[in-house]
């Protein structure tokens, strides 16, 4: 392929050219097919060259460098780029999701022609993720944090999109103060690692990361992760996230859901495995804090997820477990490091990064799904739908490879990186402190429960969405979405299969790019088992498994079903099948409104985690007359779950500023005299102050 | 280690083949010996404990009717169901202390399997559009999402103290301990034993004798299934309490079990393979006899038994690490 071009950054420099053509080529048409085509094409031939640079830079193990010559003076205003392993293997992932998200969009967009400027839409997608490739790529503070913002500000406009809408206005009003206000936190650990190294470069940061000292670590490592946590949606600094990810057009969101969390992830890895890197078990607290950050993201996202009835803010509530699953493996890779336990560390790592890759191609397949329904049925509501199965039959089979892929079921890829998971948590109890490996198992009780509600989640998402009858007209008259959108989808199921049954294909993927040795995990053949086997004071622990035999075991159970059946029928005479009616106890009107909604399936669930989610139920009844109060002409119940930590946290600092302010305006009286005594105040002050210090 | 010039590989081997079929043929036989049990601690005569068998010879044979709200998932679910649950019972050790399949699939694998049948039971159950499928599928979303950290959690305990997760090895681990019950096994085994009762949905959780709407958790979401579908399913579930129980017996009491050195010999195999039909008799008669005590609970009264299954696991793990 084009491995030999590894060391020159000509692929580089073409995939750029790509996506800025992408963002610009659409303008030169009018609104419509062409400018979607003029912005997409382009788009998916730069993510195809993405995927085969970033491959091509992991299976050679090798390294690209440049940087914009400018003259020494500004020095510290250089764009500056490094795409090792590491920043190769998140760009694979930002490659593949947009690869899939570029052949969706073709035919998602027209559901905006003439309603909305589609030319808008691609070149903010095209920024989006060209910026999201160079933060990857960045290596000096500059670059990173430029591409960091224009990221942000390219997702925002892209939240906005429907900004006729007022709550997605609000959403991203929410989005962009908290994005802002992770990004400070990020800015403020690179201005620490600066004091302290005296330079913006990554490279001078990495070597100096051993001596820092204890204090500085601590802090930079805590700045990271808040910063990071924000963007990644770490409970509690989670809120924008379920608001921002449903409002944006669904193949954004994707985008969003899919891939840019994971640029908020590969920030944290910058941090926990480079600029902060542990050096002494003084630091496996530091592991510890993201183990428990990670369990209670993963736990609170999917109690929310399983109760909410808007199938994209699920799917958003769902990205925050995963991505509280993808830090628990993280945080657990930093305690093992801490105490040099190098095998574990990268066990750890593999876990954590493992999720990371199919979190992207199953969230992304999951909300170009949800899309899809939204696309033909117009509602993100799940008690309006119903019935799909039969009437959009290729994006109900694509959206079940994601559900269980998602839910951590056998034989997807869900299911091995939850597997590594487990085997991460299992084996810290070599971590020599007691404490630790309580709080640890701790984290595995949370990550247990939320395994199991994830299950019951994906019930609800795809069994309200597309089974039993349509719940409104819309569902009812819905149709099959265009094809480009199907083949985006199945990019994705496809690698969701191959990724769950052929386990090693993503290991060995992982373990190249961030270079650790993946003997632990088994024999070197791409079909043996994987395992993970460690001895320590007399016992053994042996864990193995093989997906490709679970598969061909459950294939030919089936086959053996097969058999026994056609012998037992043969035996007894063909049976027959006919179809009928639903039983209905012989009511004979069984109709859509006597099935579970959404909300309905998931009443138990929000009965027993009541203290958590708080539920307001408020009934209202209308009387025949206000004298008998037993005659009701109507009766209409609203019930409504709101996040907790919204309302806890954030609506009192968001009161507390807005009234710091109030008090604040009182100054600005809109007299210019006064104007003019505050400058001559200011003034004297600073004279003064000119005067006093020398 | 030969075995009449038979190598010991190939001996295992066909034992372990042997065991599943067993597994597979005996699951319905179990099913009717705990019915047996129950209808006499309940002073009945009772059905023949071969009467599972007759049912399923029945069902077989009868036509099938399909509901016209039914997709493709309610078709496939009884086939998947099947499929996993069976595969699922290749890698446990039952009668004799190994499974030759258990490198390719471990306890996580099991789980995972008998996950997969259930996501699909639940699917299947919301695919008709009846009331009583949402209504089945919706209780046993609440059941098993506490059902399933009680199991992880018990698997944590069993894991930390015999090491690993590969069942071959962890039965071998137990079998060397012998009668020397851990304090951490002994939580764990509490806890073990009330997620059998939720996962093969005995009393208190449900109710397998009745189909009253008040009560019915997992027959309400089978209750469009007729003919071959339901026969599929009712034995897929045989064989799921069948791995469940054998699962317990064998991790939690490994009185009688030969040991992993043992593997090859033919005497202590045979012992052990009686030990374990003694035992998981007892078990099941055990199981039979809770169900004729205990009434069945009010829905919002499991999570407290779950709940504590869970503490007791989480206890479990901390005294080992005490």
């Amino acid at each position: 392929m084009i491995v030999s071009t590894v060391y020159s950054p000509i692929l580089f420099i073409l995939v750029f050219a790509s996506f800025v053509s992408g963002a610009f080529l659409p303008l030169l048409f009018r609104e419509g097919r062409k400018a979607t085509l003029a912005s997409f094409a382009p788009s998916a031939l730069g993510s195809l060259l993405v995927v085969a640079l970033s491959l091509s830079i992991i299976t050679s193990g090798s390294a690209i460098r440049f940087s914009s010559p400018l003259p020494a003076a500004a020095a510290p205003l250089a764009m500056d780029f490094y795409i090792g392993g590491i920043s190769a293997f998140f760009m694979l992932i930002i490659g593949l999701v947009t690869l899939a998200v570029s052949f969706y969009s073709v035919g998602y967009c027209a559901e905006y022609y003439g309603k909305r400027s589609v030319r808008e839409l691609g070149f903010l997608l095209n920024v989006f993720v060209l910026s999201m490739l160079l933060v990857t790529a960045a290596n000096n503070v500059f670059t990173f944090l430029v591409f960091w913002e224009t990221m942000s500000l390219a997702s925002f406009f892209l939240v906005i999109y429907e900004h006729e809408n007022i709550s997605s206005m609000k959403s991203g009003i929410t989005y962009i103060v908290m994005t802002h206000l992770g990004t400070a936190f990020i800015i403020g650990a690179f201005l620490l690692l600066y004091f302290q190294t005296g330079s913006l470069s990554f490279d001078v940061f990495r070597t100096q990361a051993p001596v820092l000292p204890q204090y500085t670590r601590d802090l930079v490592f805590g700045l990271a992760v808040v910063g990071f946590g924000t963007k990644a949606g770490i409970v509690p600094l989670h809120v924008w996230l379920p608001q921002a990810h449903p409002s944006a057009p669904s193949n954004v969101s994707a985008l969003m859901s899919g891939v840019m969390i994971k640029v908020a992830i590969y920030g944290l890895v910058l941090f926990a495995l480079g600029f902060a890197a542990p050096a002494s078990p003084a630091d496996a607290w530091l592991g510890m804090l993201l183990v428990a950050a990670g369990a209670v993201s993963s736990l609170i996202g999917v109690m929310y997820a399983a109760i909410e009835h808007d199938i994209k803010r699920a799917l958003a509530f769902h990205s925050v477990e995963n991505i509280g699953i993808i830090v628990i493996g993280l945080g657990l890779s930093v305690v093992f490091m801490s105490f040099n336990l190098v095998v574990l560390a990268s066990l750890a790592l593999l876990a954590s990064m493992y999720h990371a890759l199919n979190h992207a191609i199953f969230k992304s397949l999951l909300f170009m799904g949800a899309g899809s329904v939204l696309f033909s049925t117009g509602t993100r509501d799940m008690n309006r739908m119903g019935g799909l199965v039969k009437r959009m039959p290729w994006t109900a089979l694509l959206f079940l490879v994601g559900a269980v892929a998602i839910a951590g079921l056998p034989p997807l890829n869900g299911f091995v990186s939850e597997w590594l998971t487990f085997q991460a948590l299992l084996s810290s109890y070599q971590v020599p402190n007691v404490a630790l490996q309580i709080l640890v198992s701790l984290a595995g009780a949370a990550f247990a429960l939320t395994v199991g509600l994830s299950l019951a989640t994906f019930v609800k998402l795809f069994g309200i969405s597309f089974l039993s009858r349509p719940r409104s007209e819309e569902a009812e008259n819905a149709k099959e979405v265009p094809r480009t959108m199907i083949a985006g989808m199945s990019v994705m199921a496809c690698l969701c299969v191959v990724l769950g049954v052929l386990p090693f294909l993503g290991a060995r993927l992982v373990s190249s790019s961030f270079g650790f040795d993946l003997n632990f995990v088994g024999s070197p053949s791409p079909f043996g088992p994987l395992t993970a086997t460690y001895a320590l004071d007399g016992l053994t622990s042996v864990s193995s498994m093989s997906m490709p035999v679970v598969v061909a075991l459950m294939g030919s159970a089936a086959a053996g079903l097969l058999g026994f059946t056609a012998v037992t029928t043969g035996l007894s005479g063909k049976t027959a099948r006919r179809i009928n009616t639903t039983w209905d106890c012989g009511f004979g009107m069984l109709n859509e409104r006597m099935e579970y909604t959404a909300s309905s399936l998931s009443q138990p669930i929000r009965t027993v985690f009541k203290a958590l989610y708080k539920p307001h139920t408020s009934i209202k009844r209308e009387h025949y007359s206000d004298s008998n109060v037993y005659m009701n002409k109507s009766v209409s119940v609203v019930s409504e779950t709101r996040d907790v930590f919204e309302a806890g946290l954030y609506t009192g600092a968001v009161r507390a500023t807005e009234s710091l302010f109030d008090k604040v305006r009182r100054i600005q009286t809109g007299k210019v005299n006064s104007y003019l005594l505050y400058i001559m105040v200011v003034l004297v002050l600073f004279l003064f102050l000119a005067g006093v210090v020398p | 280690m030969t075995w009449r010039g038979i190598d010991a590989e190939s001996v295992r081997l066909v034992l372990g083949a042997l065991q599943v079929v067993l597994i597979i043929a005996l699951a319905p036989l179990l099913t009717g010996i705990m019915r047996k049990v129950k209808a006499r601690t309940q002073k009945r005569v009772g059905a023949s404990v071969t009467q599972p068998y007759y049912d399923l010879s029945k069902l077989l044979k009868k036509d099938e009717v399909i509901s016209d709200q039914a997709s493709w998932v309610f078709s496939s679910a009884p086939w998947v169901i099947f499929a996993a649950t069976v595969t699922a019972s290749l890698f446990v050790p039952a009668f004799v202390p190994f499974s030759p399949f258990s490198v390719a699939g471990d306890i996580l694998v099991v789980i995972g399997l008998l996950a997969l049948a259930r996501f699909f039971t639940m699917l299947a159950g919301l695919d008709v559009a009846s009331a009583f499928g949402g209504l089945g599928s919706s209780r046993e979303m609440m059941i098993s999402s506490l059902a399933e950290p009680a199991l992880f959690l018990t698997i944590f305990v069993v894991s930390l103290t015999l090491g690993g997760t590969n069942l071959t090895s962890l039965v071998g681990a137990a079998a060397q301990l012998g009668t020397v019950i851990a304090p951490s096994m002994l939580f764990g085994l509490l806890a073990f034993f009330v997620v059998i009762l939720a996962e093969t949905g005995r009393l208190p959780f449900d109710n397998p004798a009745t189909h009253l709407e008040l009560t019915m958790v997992h027959e309400a979401m089978l209750l469009e299934y007729s003919g071959r579908g339901l026969a599929f399913i009712e034995w897929s579930q045989s064989v799921k309490q069948m791995i469940m129980l054998s699962l317990l017996v064998n991790l939690f009491i490994p009185v009688g079990m030969p040991l992993n050195s043992d593997a090859g010999i033919a005497l202590p195999l045979a012992l052990g393979a009686v030990a374990f039909v003694a035992k998981i008799m007892t078990l099941s008669a055990i199981v039979a006899y809770v169900e004729t005590r205990v009434a069945k609970w009010r829905l919002f009264r499991l999570p407290d038994l779950l709940a504590m299954a869970i503490a007791s696991a989480m206890v479990g793990v901390i005294l080992h690490y005490l």
